[in-house]
């Protein structure tokens, strides 16, 4: 495993320096419009696409095949690219909320149940992502994977366009801190169901 | 014990059938996979490797059920694909790196030394090798680890006749070990006539045979006569015929055909080559 993540660490040095520039962007974006929705949760979903940016470049470098010759199990192979995904996640959730703490102690109106609300759905969103398209990504490959994801946005989207037409304006609901709490174990708990799924899929994939 | 055993082993896609493959490597040995584009030498070794699933039979490795803890058998085993799949981006170091926490046997020095030995630069991308530069890297990969076991497909393809004979010459050099053995796929067959110790071919998904290679010597040769000629050998003494308008080459076996006939030895490229020709 250690081989996988150091191998991944080395792509992403290299593959995904435009992640870390979009990251930087957007944080510094969040830091002066700390209530912007857009601003705070793009890092984080972005952060979700990286494990399929890796596997897409495994494909065309023909690691996928290669690397079933060596003494790895599939299983492993699957789990490098949640831990890679939940690394990149969690540096992400933490630096955006940072700047989202920082910003609005500078305003005054720190609060650490906003805070919460804001954690809470960063984490849920950020892990929502890779939880849906990564068995599909093992499943049929991630070029296919690429633009369920882009679907997947793109419905989300839509749909958060469509409630906060019909009214919805409460996007980080301060007052409900049971309802973040169980986001929270949902997003978590439907994460590893994920994993446990596509390990399932990659298990039967033929290469 | 034998490195390899392959059992009644099927595979099927849309339009090819790999047919109840049996093939014995023993320990030692080296074994030339030959056999036309799509005979089915890549799906033997991605069977070997569990990377498609058989639909029927067994095969064992280095002793073991290849569905018992194949991971750790794979530690013995050194592969070679026909494109090596290291990440593009990464350099021979990083390369050693990665595969220094692969491998539990991992040989740093000996890496080193192959690289220095076949010319591989070890700060230059992968991405920048020539094809021939990559396949040299995943041989090297492949035997620095110790393995006992080695599985190449088309690795000789690609490199120039220098680097190809250094790279024969390092696979013989490995079989020296009693308890080391290689499968090569190729198409070069020539290569493989130099080094193998057995032969085998496959033609369309079904193995037409498996012998040592010297035995193939000993057993067939090359009969060029006329059309009558030909005709009044028994029909089981001739393997493969080429006929043309100034008469006919064929493949025969030398115990069944009559004394005192004139027969040129017969190389494997023409030894295959004849007996597909028969298949059709």
């Amino acid at each position: 495993m250690k081989a996988l993540l150091l191998k991944d660490w080395y792509l992403s040095l290299r593959y995904c320096r435009a992640f870390f520039l979009i990251v930087a962007v957007f944080l510094a974006g969040a830091f002066f419009s700390a209530d912007n929705f857009f601003f705070i949760t793009y890092p984080v979903m972005i952060a979700g696409i990286l494990p399929m940016t890796l596997l897409s470049y495994d494909e065309r470098d023909r690691w996928t095949q290669y690397s079933l010759a060596l003494p790895f199990t599939r299983a492993e192979l699957v789990s490098c690219k949640y831990l890679i995904g939940l690394c990149f996640f969690g540096i992400t959730f933490l630096a955006t909320l940072t700047a989202v703490g920082i910003q609005t102690a500078i305003n005054g109106g720190f609060s650490l149940s906003y805070l919460f609300s804001v954690a809470a759905v960063l984490f849920t969103l950020g892990l929502l992502g890779p939880s849906i398209l990564l068995p599909f990504v093992f499943r049929f490959g991630a070029e296919k994977g690429r633009i369920a994801f882009y679907i997947t946005i793109g419905m989300i989207c839509a749909v958060g366009t469509v409630l906060a037409g019909l009214g919805f304006q409460t996007v980080f609901p301060s007052d409900k801190s049971e309802f973040l709490w169980l986001m929270g174990f949902a997003a978590a708990a439907v994460y590893l169901i994920s994993w446990r799924l596509s390990i399932r899929f990659y298990q039967k994939r033929e290469l | 014990m034998n490195a390899l055993e392959i059992r009644n082993v099927t595979k099927t896609y849309p339009n090819f059938t790999l047919n109840h493959l049996d093939l014995t490597l023993p320990n030692g040995c080296i074994m030339g996979l030959v056999g036309e584009n799509g005979a089915g030498k890549s799906t033997t070794i991605k069977l070997i490797l569990n990377m498609v699933e058989k639909e029927g039979g067994t095969i064992r490795i280095l002793g073991t059920d290849q569905e018992k803890d194949l991971h750790v058998t794979k530690q013995d085993l050194g592969v070679v694909l026909d494109e090596v799949g290291f990440p593009q981006c990464l350099d021979a170091k990083q390369i050693e790196k990665v595969l220094k926490y692969t491998f539990r046997n991992w040989d740093g020095a000996l890496y080193r030394c192959l690289c220095r030995t076949l010319s591989v630069p070890m700060e230059k991308p992968f991405q920048e090798f020539s094809r021939g530069m990559k396949m040299k890297l995943g041989i090297i990969a492949a035997l620095s680890h110790h393995p006992r076991l080695l599985l190449l497909d088309e690795a000789t393809s690609g490199l120039d006749p220098v680097a190809r004979d250094e790279v024969l010459s390092l696979l013989n050099e490995f079989t020296r070990e009693e308890d080391h053995a290689v499968l090569i796929s190729s198409h070069i067959v020539s290569d493989l006539e130099k080094i193998c110790d057995y032969i085998a071919f496959l033609h369309q998904g079904t193995l037409l045979l498996c012998e040592e290679k010297d035995r193939l010597f000993e057993e067939y040769g090359i009969l060029s006569c006329s059309k009558e000629t030909l005709n009044a050998l028994p029909p089981d003494a001739v393997k493969g015929v080429q006929l043309s308008p100034y008469g006919a080459k064929a493949l025969v076996m030398r115990k069944r055909i009559p004394l005192g006939m004139d027969l040129s030895p017969v190389s494997i490229e023409e030894l295959f080559l004849l007996m597909v020709k028969k298949n059709h």
